[in-house]
């Protein structure tokens, strides 16, 4: 056939996109979708709406409108507006004891500064352009509990202690400098001094990078030998400040522990997989309240007499081992849900199984299990108020303590109502910010 | 002829068996491919293709039979075959590139952390790869937000990165589109033109014709025929394999 008799080729034209129905958008279309697509979710919606309503007024009424603001006592307080109003002037007197517990309020300042200590060092993970994080962090979790467990007990410091709380401080110090140096110039600490001092090859300023980490030691352990703090032993500790304690060192031991748990499941040597399965299995199915028990109680009959292991210590440990348990079953789900073709593609490639296992397995399988996780740790910090039993003060046996205090003997309620602000104020954070690093972590990983 | 044997074959299996609980996937392979040959396997699904494939770099482990790469036997101790099995390099159906790093992390990560090679070193030879299979562009994405047939090629040239002389490929077009496949076999024929040993499992009969030495056909855990692919196809002498063939043409 020639070119002439055949007809030309049609051209497709694709349409342009239309704009949706207005009626599928915006507020009203959402309202109309969601609330009032039919009688029955109408009314649904009038009767949520009322009930929501009702309560919220009534909590506001009596934790606002009708409170209570200042008053030497309870009585006065039930003389003014009865029980219709919230008693605040207790909770107000009481906040000190609520947030360090029996700490002597002279030495309070030790907390607060362990805090911001606290919030100073993990600054810089957040800060752009700084590339150590790792280990920062690691820094962080491994080395702020020596600077933090002198300032917040204090005492006698013998020489290793001395050595530690130096090595803390030196730690906290490099971390920041560290953090500026990669801000303003890009490069290390360690770098940055042997630039500064012109070093000419790799060699010198490998050994000048050394001798300003050594440098920075040495300057820490001048600040600290002359430190010298009163000592605060544990049964005063209380408060938000113990549950922050008691929590934060649950959290941070559980992650790491449960991991190797649950890569201890998994192994292929019977004997560590035997204690794992043990160790789990046996932690999960006790009641965090009886480990605490078995603890308390029966630990002192095992150690050697004269060993002393004090409370709080013990309580620690109970929930570090129970928490770690439950952490590495999550873990082990997460593994699980890794595909095989990872393993497989990173073996084909060569890498051992710390590598495959650190860089290509636990990173995916941590990020699916955030919110997991993340619940854990709420459910971890609640928990610890189970401490209350075995006699130390956490926030809520302080807050219970309120309304033993002669002045406003009675007052439950309110001391309540404000923990469980505290409470919520933490665990809403925690999920946020869970929620938050889902997504930030999430970014050009899906589909 | 040195030490290790490199003018043998690089790859070589002799009644090699490989059961899954009692159930036998290979029964006593014999297969030589020589350095620069290009051999394509194929057969019905679940004739131990893939066993075979991942018994060479010791994916899985063989129970009998010995298999050498070039000339150097594998002992199935992991650490001690390791250096051994540096020379080879595979590409999968799925591709298992690594979703929570970049293209271009995928391809030096390896480098960096098993050859210790310095980042700027190892990020110059990935993006040299990443050129070869056509995609530098796309060394800062995800994988998950490339195409298939992107990412087969980032998979390729990962593989690649480690400098292999033996490509193992197992179905690396099965899970594309068709207008993917295209764009996979073009780069898997460019690297078949530079020499390099090639043992892929494909059921891409096209290929097979213009670019392998040697065909395979398995069947139920074993090699039934194996011929140049112009005997091969037209040509078969067993019943098994011209059946095979009538579905597949
Ligand atoms: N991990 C495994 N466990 C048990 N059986 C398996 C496993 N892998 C493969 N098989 C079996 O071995 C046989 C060969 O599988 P495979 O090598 O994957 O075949 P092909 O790749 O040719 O389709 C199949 O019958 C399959 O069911
Ligand atoms: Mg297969």
């Amino acid at each position: 056939m020639s070119d002439a008799t055949r007809p030309e080729p049609l051209v497709f034209a694709p349409k342009p996109a239309d704009p949706p129905p207005p009626s599928s958008i915006g507020a009203v279309g959402w309202m109309r979708a969601n609330l009032f697509s039919s009688v029955p979710n109408a009314l649904l919606t009038f009767l949520g709406a009322w009930i929501l309503y009702v309560t919220v007024a009534a909590v506001l009424d009596w934790a606002l409108v009708k409170a209570v603001w200042e008053a030497e006592n309870r009585r006065q307080c039930l003389d003014m507006v009865g029980r219709a109003g919230a008693c605040w002037p207790g909770v107000a007197a009481w906040i000190p004891n609520l947030i360090y517990g029996l700490y002597p309020k002279d030495q309070a300042w030790r907390i607060d500064l362990g805090a911001v200590l606290l919030v100073a060092w993990a600054l810089p993970l957040w800060l752009p352009r700084v590339r150590s994080k790792v280990a920062i962090g690691l820094c962080l979790v491994l080395l702020f509990p020596l600077l933090a467990s002198y300032l917040f007990m204090g005492g006698a410091k013998g020489v290793v202690w001395t050595a530690a709380i130096a090595l803390g401080l030196a730690a906290f110090l490099w971390c920041w400098l560290t953090a500026l140096a990669e801000m303003r110039r890009g490069i290390s600490f360690g770098a940055l001094m042997a630039r500064l001092l012109g070093a000419r090859d790799d060699a010198r300023a490998a050994r000048i990078g050394q001798a300003s980490l050594l440098a920075l030691y040495l300057v820490a352990l001048a600040l600290v030998l002359p430190l010298e703090l009163v000592e605060v032993p544990t049964r005063l500790w209380g408060g938000l400040f113990l549950t922050l304690v008691i929590s934060g060192i649950g959290i941070t031991f559980s992650l790491p522990a449960g991991v190797l748990l649950a890569l201890g499941r998994r192994s292929e040597m019977p004997l560590i997989r035997v204690f794992c399965v043990t160790f789990i299995e046996l932690f999960r199915s006790v009641p965090l309240i009886t480990i605490l028990f078995m603890f308390n109680t029966m630990l002192p009959l095992f150690l050697p007499a004269g060993v002393e292991v004090n409370r709080l210590l013990r309580a620690i440990v109970a929930v570090c081992l129970f928490a770690s348990a439950y952490m590495a079953e999550i873990v082990r789900g997460g593994l699980q849900a890794i595909p095989k073709g990872q393993y497989e593609a990173a073996a084909a490639m060569g890498l051992g199984f710390w590598q495959s296992t650190g860089f290509i397995i636990l990173p995916q399988a941590l990020r699916i299990m955030i919110p997991s996780i993340v619940g854990n740790f709420i459910g971890l910090f609640k928990d610890t108020t189970l401490v209350s039993i075995i006699g130390l003060f956490d926030l809520l046996s302080m807050s219970r303590a309120v309304g033993e205090d002669t002045r406003w003997l009675g007052l439950f309620i309110e001391p309540f109502f404000f923990i469980t602000m505290i409470y919520f104020v933490f665990c809403f954070l925690m999920s946020q910010y869970s929620i938050n690093l889902e997504r930030r972590l999430g970014a050009g990983q899906r589909r | 002829m040195n030490p290790a044997g490199r003018s043998g074959p690089a790859i070589e299996l002799v009644g090699v068996s490989k059961w899954y609980g009692t159930f036998q996937a290979l029964k006593g392979i014999d297969l030589a491919v020589a350095e620069g040959e290009r051999v394509v396997v194929c057969g019905p699904s679940g004739s131990g293709k893939s066993t075979m494939i991942r018994c060479i770099n010791q994916l899985e482990r063989h129970q009998k039979g010995d298999i050498r790469i070039h000339g150097q036997a594998l002992c199935g101790e992991p650490k001690r075959d390791a250096p051994i099995l540096r020379e080879t390099g595979m590409v999968f159906q799925s591709f298992n590139l690594f979703p929570h790093m970049t293209v271009l992390e995928n391809c030096t990560f390896a480098l960096t952390w098993v050859r210790q090679m310095p980042q700027v070193e190892a990020e110059r030879i990935a993006m040299a790869h990443l050129e070869r299979v056509r995609i530098p562009e796309q060394a800062a994405k995800y994988p998950l937000q490339l195409s298939g047939g992107q990412q087969q090629r980032v998979a390729i040239a990962r593989a690649l990165c480690m400098a292999p002389r033996i490509m193992l490929f197992d179905e690396p077009t099965s899970a594309l589109d068709p207008e993917m496949i295209k764009e996979v076999l073009e780069t898997m024929v460019e690297l078949a033109s530079t020499g390099m040993t090639m043992v892929v499992v494909t059921h891409e009969m096209g290929f097979a014709r213009t670019v392998a030495d040697r065909v395979v056909f398995m069947d139920q855990g074993e090699i039934v025929e194996q011929a140049a692919p112009a005997d091969f196809f037209s040509a078969p002498r067993y019943d098994r394999t011209r059946m095979f063939l009538s579905q597949i043409l």
